[in-house]
């Protein structure tokens, strides 16, 4: 599918700008930690991940340039707080390194599996970016299973670190999966299967990795999804990171930098 | 009192003014593991350095985003630097002659002159 | 980035007495013949000294260097800045893996080296304990910073120790970006709007000092280096990467209407060398020693990175696996 109707643009749009606002904030907050991490390995590793949400971010507002909306810069650096549709999990500060590998392992799994069901979309523009990426996504599954399932088996204090990354990020991660308003269109006309199947495959693709971890997934009954997000409300913590990451964009509107 | 730093990343980290000059504990790198690459499919592995890693599956992966961001490879191996036996350079001289032994080189059996020879001689009987 | 204006010991009468005469001998008309010395070969206490001494400097600086620039990693200005940014500090961490990695060769454990760094016990390229006060400043480094190293780092990779060798020669191809980039990063600033001619002007002038600082203190009173550029472990002096620096670079400059503060700087048409106002060398040893505007914070911010990363280590280290150092 080549060319959308209106109701499709709205449904395309709505979904293109909450997965690329995902990947902006959770990249930028990775790339916190370039020249900080535990390890000179390691370090090198994960500002390379951060690079590729950016990289992703930056693919997926070309899509919307080409559907209307500005460019990527504009879109990226020049919002307001409310008009962003990331989800809540990505917008928290990087914490201790427990903490920011437990959000990249949740989060990434749910990107690989959206990713791989977008390769099927019927429009096309997102089955090319998600067929692009599938080998860096695939690294960065690796990369967080391997951490995951090391860290979790070593010894009482990373166990425990882990566990309880785990229970903070679980309700927060739940928030990726929050319905947007187009979700029967975007199933209907084969564009995207939908949040609510996304997060079941995403349950059963994250369950064994935790199991082999050693650690306990919390119940979800009892978890209260970190919704709002995709509505455009946000933690407390969004607003001051793009005051920061548009400090030097907006010292002189219109320049090129 | 905490260091306010140009980089907002460092002031967030609310370090002490008071330099601290001691000795970090528990500063181990682990171990080293030796990477090799394979450029395209049909090549030889290549050395091409190493990184620190506690176990070959972390090796892997840390070696992957070190050695194959920038550089195109198909392929990659990973060693304990420990595992790896080599001559000493001291015993550089065991490969000295190599060269001199003609009799494993193809340049070392050269018949046309004889065949000629051979040849020209008995052209006229 | 960043291998320049290394602080050398004076060699004591070029080998200690303990080694062999024989074995020294062989050892010079090996270099002299242009051969490399690799890890496991016989070389001179000094020597060995002089090269940890050097590639750990080298590795340093570094991961030090990465925390100046690093100080807009997270206000960079639009994606192509910001991805580029990202990728040019990842790139001084990598540079550090492989620095590290070359000295562990010569027997230092990488732990000793970084431990070295964080008590003030070991150097590191003086110009990164200046701050980074804006965007600007982070495009002047990425240019002049890295187009110094690059002069020294090439002159280096034809020294005499395979494995130094071996780490510059694929970081001189990183740093062909790094240069670009900060070129680039500096053009557009220069030919930009006003606002980013005055920014990147200021940055200008408050990195001169420092870039002049770059390539260690003049010939006439540094320590002599006879040995040192025998044993090919000094490639070049410091007054003559200088020089080779300000004539690539100052046309560059000039070109794109900035002012270098030195009213002194120009090619002596008599000399074909460029003068200039002598650095101010007490400066330089006394940032070195400690007390320049940044030393302070550049060494708690590594030593927290090491704090922040203890437990992640613990966790994994095994007390069966031991340490073995680096092959090549």
């Amino acid at each position: 599918m080549k060319e959308l109707n209106d109701n499709q643009i709205g449904a395309v749009k709505d979904l293109i700008f909450r997965m690329a606002d995902d990947e902006l904030i959770l990249g930028h907050r990775n790339s916190e930690w370039t020249a900080l991490g535990p390890i000179l390995e390691e370090d090198i590793a994960f500002s390379s991940m951060a690079q590729d949400k950016l990289g992703q971010a930056h693919a997926m507002y070309q899509i919307l340039h080409k559907l209307g909306e500005a460019d990527p810069d504009t879109i990226a650096f020049t919002r307001d707080e409310k008009d962003f549709k990331c989800c809540h999990l990505v917008e928290f500060p990087i914490g201790e390194y427990d903490f920011s590998l437990m959000r990249h392992f949740l989060f990434d799994s749910a990107e690989a599996l959206r990713f791989e069901m977008l390769m099927g979309s019927s429009y096309d523009d997102l089955a090319n970016v998600a067929k692009k990426f599938k080998g860096e996504i695939k690294y960065h599954i690796m990369h967080a299973d391997t951490w995951l399932v090391q860290l979790g088996n070593a010894n009482e204090i990373s166990k425990a670190r882990m566990q309880s990354s785990l229970n903070e990020c679980f309700p927060l991660a739940l928030g990726i999966f929050e319905p947007s308003d187009f979700e029967e269109t975007l199933i209907k006309d084969n564009i995207f299967p939908g949040e609510k199947r996304l997060q079941e495959e995403w349950l059963k693709f994250i369950s064994p990795v935790i199991t082999s971890a050693g650690l306990i997934l919390p119940d979800i009954n009892n978890c209260e999804p970190a919704f709002g997000g995709r509505k455009g409300y946000h933690t407390e913590y969004l607003k001051p990171l793009l005051d920061e990451m548009t400090e030097v964009y907006d010292i002189d509107p219109g320049a090129e930098w | 009192m905490s260091i306010k730093s140009l980089d907002p990343r460092v002031t967030r980290e609310n370090l002490p003014e008071q330099p601290n000059t001691e000795s970090i504990k528990d500063l181990h790198q682990w171990q080293t593991y030796e990477v090799f690459h394979q450029v395209k499919k049909g090549d030889h592995h290549i050395h091409v350095g190493p990184v620190h890693a506690p176990n070959p599956d972390m090796a892997l992966i840390l070696a992957k985003e070190q050695y194959a961001r920038r550089y195109k490879c198909v392929n990659l191996w990973v060693v304990k630097t420990a595992d790896i036996k080599k001559t000493d350079y001291e015993d550089e001289d065991i490969f000295e002659t190599n060269q001199e032994k003609m009799y494993r080189e193809a340049g070392g059996y050269k018949v046309m002159e004889r065949i000629n020879k051979f040849k020209a001689e008995h052209k006229n009987k | 980035m960043y291998g320049g204006g290394y602080i050398f010991e004076e060699t004591k009468n070029g080998h200690s007495e303990k080694d062999d005469e024989k074995k020294l001998e062989q050892f010079e008309a090996k270099i002299a013949a242009g051969e490399k010395i690799e890890p496991s070969e016989w070389m001179p206490a000094e020597y060995r000294k002089q090269l940890i001494r050097m590639i750990e400097q080298h590795a340093h600086s570094e991961i030090i260097g990465a925390l100046p620039e690093g100080t807009w990693i997270t206000r960079a200005p639009g994606f192509r800045r910001k991805l580029a940014l990202m990728a040019k500090v990842q790139d001084e961490v990598g540079h550090a893996q492989l620095l590290y990695s070359a000295a562990e060769t010569l027997g230092k454990p990488r732990e000793e080296m970084i431990n070295d760094l964080i008590t003030g016990k070991s150097k590191y390229s003086n110009v990164f304990n200046y701050p980074a006060k804006t965007w600007a400043d982070t495009a002047v480094i990425a240019w002049l910073i890295d187009a110094g190293a690059i002069i020294n780092q090439v002159a280096n990779s034809k020294g005499s120790y395979g494995p130094y060798c071996r780490a510059l020669e694929r970081i001189c191809l990183e740093e062909s970006f790094h240069l670009k980039y900060g070129h680039d990063n500096v053009v557009f600033l220069a030919t930009g709007t006003p606002k980013q001619r005055e920014m990147v002007q200021e940055a200008l002038i408050r990195w001169w000092p420092p870039i002049m600082h770059f390539f260690g203190p003049s010939d006439k009173i540094s320590v002599h280096t006879e040995t040192l550029m025998r044993w090919k472990v000094k490639m070049a002096s410091n007054d003559d990467m200088r020089q080779k620096f300000l004539d690539m670079y100052v046309p560059k400059i000039w070109d794109l209407g900035l002012t270098i503060p030195d009213p002194k700087l120009k090619k002596n048409e008599e000399t074909g060398k460029w003068d200039y106002t002598e650095p101010d060398w007490d400066e330089f040893k006394r940032v070195i020693n400690g007390d320049g505007p940044c030393n302070k914070e550049r060494l708690a911010v590594r030593r927290r990175a090491e704090e922040k990363g203890e437990w992640v280590r613990n966790a994994l280290q095994r007390p069966t696996e031991k340490y073995t150092i680096p092959l090549a």
